[in-house]
């Protein structure tokens, strides 16, 4: 009966115009997004690792020079853009990919390419997960509405119920051609993709970015899977199809273009960020104090850089004064991101009205575009400065503090530049991911779970009012 | 017997007062307005304080300055009467230390009077810049601190009410203006009454159009009219005017699309469908595709060749000036190095260098800079053009430029913000390669920094053609859904 009732109702479908039209144009969105997505990170990859490579080959070939001077002109880092990214950018244009590894700051990761855009940035970004998290609800609410309402109010769900078809084949039937609607437009395309992309990666990236698919699978399925019983569920429930319609469209306005709006806000009043002011004046002041304790009892010195200490100490000093800062930048940079995470976190609660919530946050962490591992870039190329000011500062402390005043004469070499290891930063594996985003799967299992017994609690009711 | 001629203004004015009678009770009118004036002063309340957040932030930069210079003022003078120990990166005296780490000015924008009606592209861009010696690059990039997840989610701000929900409530008031009749039987019945569907459709859209801009319209121009006295200027209250206009005029354009889609006679289902499968376009995807087309159009020049070229720029000012940076330091082992002499002070060769290189860095990597903000102004023009296609975007640019977060704002900003940089640096370069200490007079006549606002006029112009724009277009499906609808048929 399962069988049957699928069979016939994708029949309907296929024949209605709406899954033509509707489908299409998802269709075709669908391929211009990923061949846009596609074309961005060939570029932007092919960028990044030459601007590391010869960034590096600058710094090994820099010639003699005074070692502090060779830190202030640093280094640049870039993240490597990973390759689900093409599915899912995340919070990508909004946090840039360049680190400036210079003497004595800890530099934020720059150059946002949202800076670069113009107003429409503000209506989005037309990427592949966008179209499943925002589109395609829209597409299964149009195409479904009326699947159980419209046989009740043709009198066709009085005929099936006195053949003694069984309510669990008619909700599952149903809800299969539903789905098979879906994944006829999606599966051929996504298939395509994951094949690609997973041909173009070297072996031993291949299982982790498998896994990442999978479970990225996993969780569209659970979103796309939730809006389709919630939409048999209504279509049964409500009086007329034009009801059922209403409802699920209010629904679909509010949990994905409304909700998540509405819970950034909420959560920024909840969990509130400092302004760039505040936050640059508590680092500076807790750089300075610690920075004055330490100069006091490592040179007896009142404030930092007094005239007390000689520049046969300058080696030394710079290196106090360079590790008196890590503690207080450690600790202001670590609180502005648990406040960052602490708001994202308390957004997945939202994710039980508005499932979209939950998803966009577990898609971009499956994809490696959330904060999370932006976090841990930026964490490693704070370390790569901190191995860099370290060499030199010993470099210093053992030749340049011996020549007194011509402190600032002495020069290294290649040798030196040679110590500082290349910058190589791997992206975290799939099991990082999931350990920062496995609430907000178990979130859209539960609302899966929920709209499927709130399907089968509408269809098992009386049917025939 | 004498015929009875319908007299059309009475005859409407008689429909938009049944209409009104019926949407009272059926609750429908009631629960839409409810949620609209919940949204819009929703999202006014996050315009507001992100307006307040952004004015706090400038009063708190120019009071820092304040600081600092009282703070600069007092060294100063204790330097020039000899009472102070010195310390060479902190000596007001050396014009170098002056133009970088002690003093620096902030370059602001004030919010526009009516900042809270949207907020646009300000999230994205500085309001404000520390102006010193370091490079454009070192300065420039720097935004308030914003969590990466809201700049994604987008904020809930007014003109995202206007421009996104209100088509919505329009299509939940209207997508069966005359299909409900026909559905119900009762369209049958009015065609046999004097009246034309026409004015009926007339006096059906009238009441429903004038209940939701009674709410959008006077609800968030009250509200900044009595909280913020910047908004009570005379060029102020003609935007507020081009903003209701724009606002009314596209309202107008989705009942004149609700209304066409009645006068092809479906079922309200479909008209539904159809108002859905419209706004779907126009409000979300064709402002998206078009975001990616200018994008591939007009593509922003390579954010990496821009950290190469700082970091070769960088080099090479290191490696030109690597004679100033090695030379002997003795001013901290000897810090009476550093007093006043007849107006003189020795600048320290390397802080010297400092300067001299970053001005160095600047001048080689203008060109790419410059290029930024040139295809910046080209992606602009092409939205501009582009917004044509889809009233959302056209209506999104007119109500930033309104609040003034639009990016042609901040270009200006940017523009002037450089400008200005050159300006505190040209200051700074002959007392630098002179050795002339800072003077308590030379201290008062630091360059200022003063923002130049877009003319009004200018804005102005740009809006009332959007509006009249809207307006034309409202027009035509208007009319034209009017002139089927006395064809049309009533089954």
């Amino acid at each position: 009966m399962f069988a049957i009732i699928a069979a016939k109702d994708l029949r309907v479908l296929t024949r209605d115009g709406r899954l033509l039209w509707a489908g299409g144009l998802v269709v075709i969105l669908m391929l211009v997004a990923l061949a846009a997505g596609w074309n961005r990170q060939v570029q932007l990859n092919s960028e990044r690792s030459a601007g590391q490579a010869l960034d590096y080959d600058a710094w090994l070939h820099q010639g003699y020079r005074h070692p502090h001077d060779a830190a202030e002109q640093g280094m640049h880092v870039f993240k490597p853009e990973p390759s689900l990214a093409v599915f899912d950018p995340g919070i990508g244009p909004f946090v840039g990919s360049t680190v400036w590894l210079q003497a004595h700051r800890q530099s934020e990761v720059k150059f946002r390419p949202a800076q670069d855009a113009t107003g429409l940035q503000r209506f989005g970004e037309l990427s592949p997960a966008w179209l499943l998290q925002v589109l395609l609800p829209l597409l299964i609410i149009v195409i479904g509405f009326n699947s159980v309402s419209d046989e009740r109010e043709r009198g066709t769900l009085r005929q099936l119920l006195s053949l003694g078809a069984p309510t669990r084949s008619l909700l599952y039937g149903k809800a299969a051609a539903l789905a098979s609607c879906v994944g006829i437009l999606i599966a051929p395309v996504g298939l395509a993709f994951a094949v690609l992309i997973v041909a173009r990666l070297p072996a031993g990236e291949r299982v982790d970015v498998v896994y990442r698919i999978a479970w990225l699978a996993a969780g569209y399925g659970l979103y796309l899977g939730f809006f389709v019983f919630l939409t048999l569920a209504v279509s049964a429930l409500a009086r007329s199809s034009r009801t059922a319609l209403v409802l699920l469209l209010g629904f679909w306005v509010a949990a994905t273009l409304i909700a998540p709006r509405t819970a950034s806000e909420a959560t920024n009043l909840l969990h509130p960020t400092p302004s760039r002011l505040d936050f640059d004046n508590q680092l500076a002041h807790d750089v300075a104090d610690a920075g004055r304790k330490a100069w006091s009892t490592h040179f007896g010195a009142r404030t930092p850089w007094d005239p007390s200490v000689p520049l046969s100490k300058w080696g030394a000093a710079l290196k106090v004064d360079d590790e008196a800062g890590y503690g207080a930048l450690d600790e202001n940079f670590g609180r502005l991101w648990d406040t960052f995470e602490r708001q994202q976190r308390a957004q997945e609660w939202v994710g039980l009205v508005a499932p979209v919530v939950a998803l966009r946050g577990f898609s971009m962490g499956l994809a490696g575009t959330d904060f999370s591992q932006h976090r841990d870039f930026s964490t490693a190329a704070e370390a790569q400065r901190r191995k860099i000011q370290n060499i030199v500062s010993e470099d210093l402390i053992e030749h340049a503090d011996r020549l007194g005043n011509a402190h600032f004469t002495y020069k290294a070499g290649p040798e030196l530049w040679a110590t500082v290891p290349q910058f190589k930063y791997e992206l975290p594996s799939v099991s990082f991911a999931l350990a920062h985003h496995w609430a907000s799967l178990a979130l859209l299992a539960v609302m899966f779970c929920l709209s499927v017994a709130l399907a089968q609690f509408a269809l098992s009711r009386p049917l025939m009012r | 017997m004498k015929t009875m001629h319908p007299r059309p203004l009475s005859t409407l004015s008689l429909i938009v007062l049944h209409e009104a009678r019926i949407l009272v009770r059926d609750r429908t009118l009631l629960l839409v307005c409810c949620v609209l004036a919940l949204m819009v002063g929703y999202g006014l309340f996050v315009g507001l304080a992100q307006a307040t957040l952004r004015d706090r932030m400038v009063s708190q930069v120019l009071k820092h300055e304040q600081e600092v210079h009282t703070a600069n003022s007092g060294t100063l003078q204790s330097v020039l009467a000899g009472q102070t120990a010195l310390i060479p990166f902190s000596n007001p005296a050396n014009p170098a230390a002056m133009a970088g780490t002690l003093s620096g000015r902030y370059a602001t924008m004030p919010n526009a009077p009516l900042a809270a009606l949207a907020i646009g592209q300000s999230d994205m861009m500085p309001n404000y810049y520390r102006i010193t010696y370091l490079s454009k690059v070192q300065f420039m990039y720097d935004t308030e601190i914003e969590n990466p997840w809201n700049l994604l989610s987008g904020h809930f701000d007014l003109a995202f009410v206007i421009i996104f929900v209100l088509p919505l409530l329009v299509t939940t008031l209207g997508y069966n203006l005359l299909s409900a009749e026909r559905e119900h039987g009762t369209l049958r019945m009015l065609c046999s009454q004097p009246v034309s569907i026409a004015t009926l459709m007339t006096g059906k859209v009238v009441v429903r159009m004038l209940a939701l801009l009674a709410i959008v319209i006077p609800l968030p121009l009250v509200v900044l009219l009595l909280i913020r006295p910047e908004a009570r200027g005379a060029e102020q209250l003609v935007l507020m005017l081009s903003w209701s206009a724009l606002v009314a005029a596209y309202t107008l354009f989705w009942f004149a699309v609700a209304a066409l889609v009645n006068t092809v006679g479906l079922s309200s289902s479909t008209n539904a469908l159809i108002m859905v499968a419209l706004w779907t376009i126009l409000v979300l995807i064709l402002p998206v595709t078009m975001n990616l087309a200018v994008g591939l159009v007009s593509p922003a020049p390579s954010r990496t060749e821009l950290a190469n070229r700082t970091r070769v720029a960088t080099a090479e000012s290191l490696r030109e000036y690597e004679d100033l940076y090695s030379a002997d330091y003795r001013y901290a082992s000897d810090p009476e190095a550093l007093l006043v002499k007849n107006e003189r002070i020795e600048v320290p060769s390397r802080m010297r260098a400092f300067f001299l290189a970053k001005q160095k860095v600047d001048e080689r990597i203008e060109p790419l800079l410059k290029r930024f903000d040139q295809q910046l102004l080209q992606q602009q023009k092409l939205v501009d053009r582009l917004s044509l296609l889809s009233p959302a975007m056209l209506v999104n640019e007119a109500l930033t430029s309104i609040a003034g977060t639009d990016s042609h704002r901040f270009l200006a900003f940017k523009d002037q913000t450089e400008a200005f940089h050159n300006e505190w640096r040209q200051y700074f370069s002959p007392r630098i390669q002179e050795s002339r200490a800072m003077t308590m007079r030379d201290l008062s006549s630091l360059p200022r920094w003063h923002w130049i606002e877009i003319p009004a006029s200018e804005i102005n112009w740009s809006i009332w053609w959007r509006a009249m724009l809207m307006l034309a277009l409202a027009s035509v499906l208007g009319g034209l859904a009017l002139a089927r609808s006395s064809r049309g048929s009533i089954e």
